[in-house]
């Protein structure tokens, strides 16, 4: 069989495509005053937002309503993370094989995990098994471990771009602060809730961090990973709990299908147990943009109302 | 520089797929790469319990143990006097469940699905470069899928006789000597190689697709073993140029893209065909019949 012709057009296909990418990269050279952000969950752009300020110039991979853990990428998104001067993303195995993406990105620019620099005693670890220990990504439910990762948004844009080190310090002190308030805020309506209902339960296990900053038992149906599906005796087990306990309400997510809680539902009516949606939380995406719950204060603030709303 | 190892990675597995494809084609076995890209699951997990990492490394062992288990079971049943088709739902339905249940098991607390863990995405592909020595050589994804084209390039070439007799008349193989279950299992294990080698750097639906599109498309407008493979290996390297500038247009996904274009391709020379085309044959009838 003659290989020679499929590898020639191969290589005819190549240099044009080397052809036009050239042509691309020139494009780019220009004079800047602000740097590129290129950052992946909403939470984070956000905040890179509020403290890069008016020097930051942040777009964000994923959009409102994504999973991070279902992410899909796009062309365009070749793009964002080649132009960008610094790179800012979750870590802890949120967005999945990207990371190992991004960590070998470091060698040519900057790409900071913002969970990177909290401690590990502070994190839950998910699985036990074999030599690291996994821990649970979903740092953003616990204010004050979200303030940590602004700090080190604040270090790491400050270290970038020394000459408006200073500017990033304001912004960031004045977030930091809009953050503690919202941490107290966000206890002293928990606090309100009797406290034997001071149970959440979601369809997948995204709020471990909440339930411990905030003193709540958190129930998830599925595991941590949003593709795996629930097992007919957790379905059972939780609905017994929930009747046990007389808890009156479930929550929905915005990024996880509400089929399973659906389940939990009409197993509590069948017994005998009035159980109602509480609303739906916003998980491992925050709201559209431009809506309050768009930004990652309004978000928890949402989270908190709504919890609170239906289990008082 | 990133568009040119795209643009270079999807042309690498639409040959590497085309090649295999059109024997996988021929066999009535196209879906296999579908079949192995769920199989691996257990593959997956179990390497995550025996070395408690999510390094791609062990996860790309596992998977390519499994791949090799699902090819041989697969091929087993077939002759065994199962249905190909059925027999490619049996093992991977049944490799798939385990993995499920390996899951819920033991690694319920852990993101351990397919898509985190597996699955790469053509897009971040550039970036994941090898170094030697300090000195960056280009991508991984090019090194190994290069490498399985290589293989089959090799392989196919020097026994292209004997792949080609075992998949029309394996009972004329078995006839003139050509030790036939040999050649199947040495076809299956490098569909295997092949598929998780790719399944690792670009993901499932680009292999999948690549492996079954294009050497459709090419069943229909030839008749010969050899340009079959030449046509489905320059209509997967078409499709992956152009789908990946149709995706820059949309903004969407490159592998999703890319397969969209070879679909259409095939939609083309089913309506086209000088052959087998739907129109051309409608001409003929109506020619017969006047």
């Amino acid at each position: 069989m003659p290989v020679a012709k499929p590898l020639f057009i191969i290589l005819a296909f190549a240099v044009l495509a080397v052809l036009t990418a050239c042509g691309n990269d020139k494009a780019a050279t220009g004079e800047e005053k602000t740097i590129k952000v290129t950052t992946t969950i909403g939470m984070i752009t956000d905040v890179v937002e509020r403290i890069g300020g008016e020097y930051a110039e942040v777009t964000g991979l994923m959009r409102a309503g994504v999973d991070p853990h279902l992410y899909k990428a796009s062309e365009g998104d070749i793009n964002k993370l080649d132009k960008a001067d610094i790179i800012f993303y979750n870590g802890l195995h949120l967005e999945g094989k990207m990371v190992e993406i991004l960590e070998k990105m470091a060698k040519d620019k900057p790409t900071v995990a913002v969970s990177e620099k909290i401690d590990r005693s502070l994190l839950r670890t998910g699985a036990q098994i074999g030599l690291d220990t996994e821990f649970d990504p979903h740092i953003w439910f616990n204010v004050q471990l979200w303030m940590k990762a602004a700090e080190s948004i604040r270090d790491a844009l400050a270290e970038f771009d020394p000459a408006h080190a200073e500017q990033y310090a304001t912004n960031a002190e004045a977030y930091l602060n809009e953050l503690r308030q919202l941490d107290a805020e966000v206890a002293e309506k928990i606090k309100t809730i009797p406290e034997q209902s001071r149970v959440l339960v979601t369809a997948h296990d995204a709020f471990g961090y909440f339930g411990d900053a905030y003193g709540m038992k958190v129930m998830g149906l599925q595991g941590m990973s949003t593709a795996s599906e629930a097992g007919t005796k957790d379905v059972t087990d939780l609905r017994d709990f929930l009747i046990d306990n007389k808890i009156k309400a479930v929550f929905i997510e915005s990024s996880v299908p509400r089929k399973a809680i659906d389940a939990v539902i009409q197993g509590a009516k069948e017994k005998g147990h009035e159980l109602k949606v509480g609303g739906e939380l916003f998980s491992d995406a925050m709201g559209e943009e431009g809506t309050p719950e768009g930004t990652y204060i309004g978000m928890v603030r949402h989270n908190a109302d709504t919890i609170v709303g239906a289990l008082k | 520089m990133s568009t040119f190892w795209i643009i270079l990675t999807g042309a690498l597995v639409a040959s590497t797929c085309g090649i295999v494809g059109c024997f996988l084609v021929l066999r009535k076995m196209a879906m296999i790469g579908d079949a192995i890209s769920h199989s691996v699951l257990p593959g997956i997990v179990i390497a995550f319990l025996i070395s408690g990492s999510r390094d791609s490394l062990f996860m790309l062992l596992g998977a390519a143990v499994i791949g090799l288990i699902t090819v041989f079971l697969i091929q087993l049943f077939h002759q065994s006097g199962v249905q190909s088709d059925a027999s490619i739902g049996v093992v991977f339905t049944a490799l798939f469940a385990v993995g499920v249940i390996l899951v819920s098991m033991y690694t319920r607390n852990i993101d351990l699905d397919l898509d985190c863990v597996l699955y790469g995405e053509i897009a971040y592909v550039p970036w994941n470069t090898i170094e030697i020595g300090g000195v960056d050589i280009g991508p991984k994804a090019v090194w190994g899928i290069g490498l399985a084209l290589l293989l089959c390039v090799i392989l196919i070439t020097a026994f292209y006789k004997q792949f080609k007799i075992c998949s029309f008349d394996p009972a004329m193989a078995a006839a003139v000597g050509i030790p036939v279950a040999l050649f199947h299992y040495l076809l299956m294990g490098l569909v295997s190689v092949s598929t998780v080698a790719s399944f690792e750097s670009v993901g499932a639906i680009l292999v999948v697709g690549m492996l079954v599109v294009p050497p459709a498309t090419a069943y229909l407008l030839t008749e010969r073993l050899s340009r079959m493979i030449l046509i489905s290996i320059v209509l997967g390297c078409a499709s992956s140029v152009i789908g990946y500038y149709l995706a820059r247009m949309l903004d969407a996904s490159i592998a999703g893209s890319m397969i969209c274009v070879a679909g259409g391709l095939f939609l083309l020379a089913l309506l086209f065909s000088p052959t087998h085309g739907v129109i051309f044959r409608k001409i003929q009838q109506k020619r017969l019949l006047a």
